[in-house]
């Protein structure tokens, strides 16, 4: 059983005159921890955006958990979680109410969600954090219940876009702690992207995108191999013919 | 449709509302202060008349004027949704966009009504207006019908505008005029034939019709009851409430929950 958790086929996406993607074939295995690696405007969020059925895409297609982003998109999201780069959680509710609202947005009966928010929150030590306000949250707790709102329903691909961006070194740390629990215990497929290098490095594949366009596609080592680099950033260079980080921050 | 994210969607339009102190007190104190300072200075120049006082004229008209703001401003608030990237927790989770902006209308509805009835229970006795059993059954009937309409509305409109800075353009090209063409203040009849085509393409105008019938059927002989037919108003209601729900689902998407210049920054 290896179908593909993402299947993706000529996708592309335009904004007026500009060309957010070109033209992406990808293929991510079930359980595979994939890195979509690039510089800020390369395309990555517009690709996440694609495959969770938040745009429309201008041409090709894409399945999702077997189903077309196009005509199935609630069966693609009912698979899917998403963290976005900016948070999203109700900044005057407090972190239980925002969990029992996302519960609710999926059809999870309270009964159901208490027991799993408790536990997420526990895990993501937000324990003592359930009654409090996220605007009193630090940025590093108010990822963490996020990524605990985008795996709170169970799914089977989880994105994450950038999700370490405005975080200090000791959040990044524990997040990516957390992130590699979670795939130990659920056989989670992951995308991430990012345009730090040292986070696309403990991927299982990585795929660079520059000016929406895809420019190389393989194991980090592979990657390194190809063009005869000894780091990522390196490869990133050879393949790209410039510098990752151009620009910062989300 | 899921009934349990639309629970879910009105359940946190309530927390919000309950929390922001600032923003209940405006919505019962609003038309206490019209009715004093309006209602004062009109009922002096309508005091030749001796049908009927006219603050208790104006009483249907207040709750329809309660209702608005309390069911628009509710439904305007998920400008504030994709502002904040809550919108986009929302348009991610697996339920249609359709329910998206019903859940929307209908909590903007229920809080528009909810703060509609604490006014009038106030309100009805301080002007001494007794409705009926009946008259209080039909003016249920065209609270809920009015904040559906009007949430429905606020959904489009929030939709369609880019930013919260365009709230002061609804306010004084949406929400004035439509309290104003309304029959709220006066009646709907004495407006000339172009305000009054203006007139009955807002819905508000329909409920406060529907207002009228409910709570001055006793001077309907006078000419201050409700001036179209009671069904006509609850189809219209029902009509605008249908049209701006189906228009909303489609825009509320648009672009992924974020507006496009933002969109196109972090891309």
């Amino acid at each position: 059983m290896t179908a593909a958790a993402i299947d993706a086929r000529g996708l592309g996406k335009d904004f007026g005159a500009v060309r957010a993607l070109d033209r992406l074939d990808l293929e991510i295995r079930d359980g595979e921890f994939f890195g979509l690696l690039g510089p800020n405007g390369a395309g990555k969020t517009t690709t996440v955006h694609l495959l969770a059925t938040l745009l429309a895409p201008s041409r090709g297609t894409a399945r999702v958990a077997g189903h077309d982003v196009g005509r199935e998109g609630l069966a693609v999201r009912r698979s899917i979680g998403l963290v976005f780069q900016d948070t999203t959680l109700d900044r005057d509710l407090t972190v239980g109410e925002n969990l029992r609202f996302a519960a609710r947005l999926w059809s999870l009966p309270d009964r159901v969600a208490r027991p799993r928010i408790d536990t997420l929150l526990r895990q993501f030590e937000l324990g003592e954090r359930w009654d409090d306000p996220v605007r009193t949250l630090s940025g590093g707790m108010r990822r963490a219940a996020d990524i605990a709102r985008g795996i709170l329903h169970e799914p089977r691909i989880l994105f994450l876009d950038e999700p370490t961006a405005g975080l200090d070194p000791r959040a990044r740390r524990s997040l990516w702690e957390q992130i590699r629990a979670l795939r130990a215990a659920s056989g989670l497929t992951v995308l991430l992207t990012t345009h730090y290098v040292e986070e696309a490095e403990p991927c299982d594949r990585v795929a660079v995108l520059d000016h929406g366009r895809l420019v190389a596609l393989g194991t980090p080592p592979e990657l390194k191999q190809a063009v005869g680099a000894t780091s990522l950033e390196e490869a990133f260079l050879a393949h790209t013919g410039h510098h990752l980080a151009e620009t910062d921050g989300g | 449709m899921s009934v349990r994210a639309v629970y879910g969607i009105v359940a946190r339009e309530f927390v919000r509302f309950l929390r922001q102190r600032g923003r209940v007190l405006a919505s019962i104190g609003r038309p206490f202060v019209w009715l004093v300072f309006a209602g004062g200075g009109f009922a002096a120049v309508f005091a030749g008349r001796n049908e009927i006082d006219y603050r208790v004229y104006m009483a249907p008209g207040l709750l329809g004027m309660v209702v608005m703001f309390g069911s628009l401003l509710a439904a305007l608030s998920t400008v504030t949704d994709r502002e904040a990237g809550v919108l986009r927790m929302v348009l991610v989770a697996p339920i249609r966009r359709s329910t998206v902006a019903f859940g929307k209308a209908l909590g903007a509805t229920l809080l528009g009504t909810a703060q509609a009835i604490v006014v009038a229970a106030i309100l009805l006795p301080v002007v001494q207006l007794r409705p009926t059993l009946a008259g209080m059954l039909l003016g249920l009937v065209a609270l809920v019908l009015s904040g559906l309409a009007l949430g429905a509305l606020g959904v489009v409109l929030a939709a369609s505008i880019r930013s919260i800075e365009n709230f002061a353009g609804v306010m004084n090209f949406v929400v004035f005029p439509m309290l104003f063409l309304s029959g709220a203040l006066y009646p709907v009849r004495h407006l000339g034939p172009v305000l009054r085509a203006v007139a009955y393409v807002n819905p508000l105008a329909y409920g406060v019709d529907l207002l009228k019938h409910a709570l001055l059927g006793r001077w309907a002989g006078a000419g201050y009851g409700g001036e179209l037919s009671a069904p006509l108003d609850c189809v219209a209601l029902v009509l605008f409430a249908i049209v701006g729900l189906a228009v909303a689902a489609p825009l509320l998407g648009r672009e992924g929950g974020v507006t496009r210049a933002a969109f196109r920054d972090r891309r």
